[in-house]
């Protein structure tokens, strides 16, 4: 009996040095095989010599058996843990410094042009306003004429718009596709809309009242880049037509939604504008740290823009607004440079 | 606009603190834009829009300040003296172009004597930010700053045969405006001519020729009625804007022209003495009268939301020189003053009662009626997908829509169509629509490189623009990617957002034959036959065209593809309590057996046998590719998959496993010549 209890406490002081030496998984399952494995583990042969303990032992010699069963198994256990989380179990030789930094993976931005947007959309959905698209290459008709510009009017020069060079494109069908007709144009020549508001006309075309939307995009106009001018930004422009909408029906939205963007209460006020599409015209201000801050324009929708797009205007009325998204957005983190948000410097974007 | 605080009081009381005059006339349509002083006096800068030329003169923004505070405007009537000697008979007008110019009136003032203005004709120009020049030409500056009626004056002895010929330039004409540069002229342009040629350009410049300098006795003096659209045209063509094409081509008041004409007259007289000819030299087509607008009192309330006392509405429409023409119930008939082009509707008259009234009066605290909003599927979409790439690290980019020639065919992938062309060209020559946006991804990329940062991970969403038979371009959103890492990290950024959105279809691999990517390493996605996705890795010839230094794997999405299968509103398939069961496999196979088939064979064999012992198929993981040449001879590769099936209702037993394995080996061999690795 005590050849066997001698052996098995052998195989438990080899089993623990074994298992405390594995220094990682690979050595650990080699030791565990080595002592706890099923067909050929050292345990195993140990448990072997059982059948050679006299009768009488045997209770004691069982009973011994299994406590070292319990501890090898343990022992191995503590090894696991320890390999697993190797801080957890070494307190006393390796310091736990729970003031290192957590373990990572990068996480990406969003432009902060598309954080801003979001948050208008978001704010503006609260409203009941819901998001309308349109085309980013319009026709006169949709980008001028239906929304009141005439002719005369300075907006429509050839040099303050990306007009598409239709020649250009004839010959290019040509080339193609020499057997079709040259398309007829329905409406007008064809531009990089200048504004967003060309997404009301499509929509009040095709919907009638009431109509609670915003549209928000890319709009084209020939700046010189510099630091508060691109020939491209984008613009938040809010539509409201029903029968019974007034200028303080306005006023409130505008307000309500400077509320939501600020977080703290604002008043709003009016100054006199001129928008062809709009009649009466304001520009909107909110009072912000004691200093009104320009919001954007706004008015009460004219009538011939209702009329152009099959609407009686003794029977509906609305107003509609209009606002550039880079000048929010860098107005409320303090970015000085709109170039900024094209150059797509990977640090810039992280700052947001 | 530059007003004179000291002058402004020549036709209305300014008893109050200029400050709280300049914050009035902001909030009633004159927007501030500073105040300087100037020796004693003021200048008041005014922004005054494109659609009230009226108060680009002192009178004008007068009148505004007599509204808003309820006093009087003084204006008086000029009266020249006449002589006897009739103007007819010294000159004569013709206009070749009536379309360009409805009214031109000459009168001639005989004898003058040139000399500087007085010290307070002076002091008020140099206020509003005027050179004084002499006498004469001050006063006709005087009189546009007063009314904003532009005004010409020529030395009427230098006017071959003293006449006025209004007409278009002819091919090859040039003139020498006063400021000394010779401009070449075009048909199309409106000039004053005399009976040599032209000697101004008509609303934009005097010319050389004709400038009344210190020997200038006699004079001709222009008011006239130019069109605005044709002043504009001819002002940019040739880059020359001046204070009078500034005013036509804003409008100016067509019955303002006689009262400009004897208020310069009156002052030459005064201020450079000579003798004015009796009547003038006139060319006239009188426009229709303008029809009385109707405003109906109901009207104000229903666009405002605030009531305007109608005493009040009859005050403003009439302090403004509205006449009121008569008034029944709630309507009054209301005939705009010729001054306010801008007023033909019953709309414009309630915007001129609510600035004049107050804006201030609107509330800002109206019961707005709820209703519901909806957000876009494709908004959703679009969240899903930033979601998935920023938990990838990638950065969203935003790029120019814009692209060149150069870079639209180093990548088409959408179209094989020129690019449309646009004019004027962006930034940097960049003219054509880009029909990807990989090529302005590339360039990020190559500016981030410049920067030195490290981790260059971008995607955008944009549209790019195929040109189509119709009259608007189709236009596309897609999805772009560039990464630093390689082929199977994009892929699997993709197969990711493909999950994300249970857009459940199955995807097919075809060769992507583009220039810019590497021939192997790249490929084309399509569901359902449509082509939806191109990736690969960008070959060195393609990264040195852009100026890159490390490599880069890009992607392009057609995102309305995923956007139609993506199903937004997942539904619960249960959830089994029995454990699943898996099998890994190790299977030898010739280098040329693609992933892609051996699993569809796995799926359909692992459906079938899974069945036959009462399971279902959960999983085909693909798990390691490898390769040993010494012991599996060239031109195999080792394949490692697991297959994890379960039973609803119990748990399947090893041997129950071991017989699907087989069932899938079997199939492997069959289909692909696959071998089993033994262990």
């Amino acid at each position: 009996m005590s050849e066997f209890l001698t052996e098995i406490d052998a195989l438990l002081a080899a089993s623990e040095a074994a298992f405390s030496a594995a220094e990682d998984a690979e050595s650990l399952e080699a030791a565990r095989i080595d002592f706890l494995g099923a067909k050929k583990g050292r345990l195993k042969s140990v448990q072997k010599l059982l059948g050679g303990v006299p009768k009488e032992e045997k209770p004691a010699a069982g009973k011994r058996l299994n406590e070292v069963k319990g501890l090898i198994q343990a022992a191995f256990e503590a090894s696991q843990q320890r390999i697993a989380a190797p801080a957890n179990d070494a307190a006393i030789t390796e310091a736990f410094d729970p003031s290192l930094p957590g373990a990572t993976t990068r996480i990406g931005k969003l432009h902060p042009i598309t954080q801003t947007i979001e948050e208008l959309t978001d704010i503006m959905g609260r409203l009941g306003f819901s998001v309308a698209l349109g085309p980013e290459v319009e026709d006169e008709r949709h980008n001028f004429e239906a929304l009141n510009i005439s002719l005369e009017h300075p907006a429509r020069d050839p040099l303050d718009n990306f007009y598409l060079a239709t020649a250009s494109k004839n010959t290019a069908k040509k080339k193609t596709a020499p057997n079709n007709k040259s398309t007829a144009a329905s409406g007008g020549a064809t531009l990089m809309r200048s504004q967003t508001s060309t997404v009301q006309i499509r929509v009040m075309e095709n919907t009638p009242p009431p109509i609670r939307i915003i549209s928000l995009g890319r709009v084209y106009r020939p700046d010189e880049a510099d630091k508060t001018h691109y020939p491209m930004f984008h613009q938040m422009e809010g539509l409201w037509i029903d029968t019974d909408v007034t200028m303080a029906d306005l006023k409130t939205v505008l307000r309500l939604f400077a509320v939501s963007y600020l977080g703290a209460d604002v008043h709003v006020r009016f100054r006199p504008s001129f928008f062809p599409f709009t009649e009466p015209s304001v520009e909107a201000d909110y009072l912000w740290n004691g200093a009104w801050v320009e919001f954007g324009g706004a008015g009460m929708v004219d009538p011939n823009v209702l009329k152009e797009v099959g609407y009686d205007p003794e029977e509906v009325i609305g107003f509609a607004f209009g606002l550039g998204v880079e000048r929010l957005c860098m107005r409320r983190h303090n970015i000085t440079d709109i170039r900024e948000f094209y150059r797509n410097n990977v640090r810039f974007l992280h700052q947001f | 606009m530059l007003v004179s605080w000291e002058w402004l009081k020549e036709y209305t009381a300014l008893e109050m603190d200029r400050e709280q005059l300049e914050d009035r006339l902001a909030m009633s349509g004159l927007n501030h834009e500073g105040t300087e002083q100037v020796g004693d006096d003021f200048a008041i800068d005014l922004e005054v829009t494109s659609n009230r030329p009226d108060c680009l003169g002192h009178i004008g923004v007068a009148r505004e300040i007599a509204v808003l505070w309820d006093q009087p405007l003084r204006v008086t009537a000029p009266a020249p003296q006449e002589g006897k000697a009739p103007v007819s008979k010294s000159t004569s007008v013709v206009v070749e172009c009536p379309e360009l110019c409805r009214r031109y009136t000459a009168r001639i003032i005989r004898g003058v004597k040139i000399g500087p203005s007085p010290q307070w004709l002076q002091q008020r120009l140099k206020t509003v930010g005027i050179e004084a020049v002499n006498n004469v030409v001050d006063i006709s500056n005087y009189v546009l700053m007063e009314c904003g009626q532009p005004l010409h004056t020529f030395d009427f002895t230098r006017l071959s045969a003293g006449r006025i010929i209004v007409r278009e330039a002819r091919k090859g004409e040039k003139l020498v405006a006063i400021d000394h540069k010779t401009y070449e002229l075009e048909p199309g342009m409106c000039v004053i001519a005399d009976a040599a040629g032209p000697v101004a350009l008509a609303g934009v410049m005097g010319g050389a020729a004709t400038e009344v300098g210190p020997n200038t006795t006699d004079l001709l003096i222009e008011a006239a009625d130019f069109a605005p659209l044709n002043v504009r045209t001819t002002a940019r063509r040739l880059k020359l804007h001046s204070d009078s094409s500034y005013r036509f081509e804003r409008g100016v008041d067509p019955e303002g022209i006689d009262w400009a004409s004897r208020r310069c007259c009156e002052l030459i007289l005064e201020l450079a003495g000579g003798v004015l000819e009796c009547g003038m030299a006139e060319v006239h087509q009188a426009a229709p009268p303008r029809e009385p607008i109707a405003l109906r009192q109901s009207q104000i309330k229903r666009v405002l939301g605030i009531e305007v006392p109608a005493d009040e509405t009859r005050r403003i429409l009439t302090a403004l020189g509205a006449k009121l023409l008569g008034e029944s119930s709630d309507t009054l008939q209301v005939a705009p003053p010729s001054w306010r082009r801008d007023l033909t509707r019953e709309i414009d008259l309630i915007e001129e009662v609510a600035r004049m009234h107050g804006y201030d009066k609107i509330p800002e605290d109206a019961r707005v009626p709820m209703t519901a909003s909806h957000k876009r599927e494709g908004d959703r979409v679009l969240s899903i997908v930033r979601g998935v790439l920023t938990a990838r690290g990638f950065d969203e980019a935003m790029t120019t829509s814009v692209s060149n020639l150069e870079w639209v065919e180093c990548f088409r992938a959408w179209s094989d169509q020129p690019p449309l062309q646009i004019r004027p060209a962006m930034l940097r020559g960049a003219d054509r629509l880009r029909q990807s946006l990989i090529p302005s991804l590339l360039e990020s990329r190559r500016v981030n490189e410049s920067f030195a940062n490290s981790v260059i991970e971008l995607f955008e969403t944009a549209k790019v623009y195929l040109p189509q038979d119709a009259a608007l371009p189709n236009e596309q959103l897609m999805l772009a990617l560039t990464s630093g890492r390689d082929f199977f990290h994009v892929k699997g950024a993709i197969e990711q957002i493909i999950q994300a959105l249970h857009a459940d279809v199955p995807i097919d691999i075809s060769p992507a034959n583009l220039e810019m990517l590497d021939p192997v390493r790249s490929c084309r996605l399509s569901a359902g036959g449509e082509m939806f996705g191109v990736l690969g890795e960008v070959t060195p010839a393609g990264c040195k065209k852009f100026g890159l230094r490390g490599k880069t794997t890009v992607a392009e999405i057609r995102l309305s593809v995923l956007e139609n299968a993506a199903k937004l509103i997942p539904q619960f398939a249960g959830l089994s309590t029995s454990p699943a069961i898996s099998r890994d496999l190790n299977l030898v196979l010739d280098e040329t057996v693609r992933w892609s088939d051996l699993e569809t064979t796995v799926r359909a064999s692992a459906t079938d046998a899974a069945a036959a012992v009462g399971a279902v198929l959960e999983a085909v993981d693909f798990r390691e590719i490898f390769r040993n040449a010494k012991k599996d001879g060239p031109g195999k590769k080792r394949l490692l998959f697991s297959v994890t099936f379960r039973a609803d209702d119990r748990t399947l037993t090893n041997q129950q496993a071991d017989e699907v394995r087989e069932k899938i080996c079997e199939a492997c061999r069959r289909e692909h010549g696959a071998a089993l690795l033994a262990g």
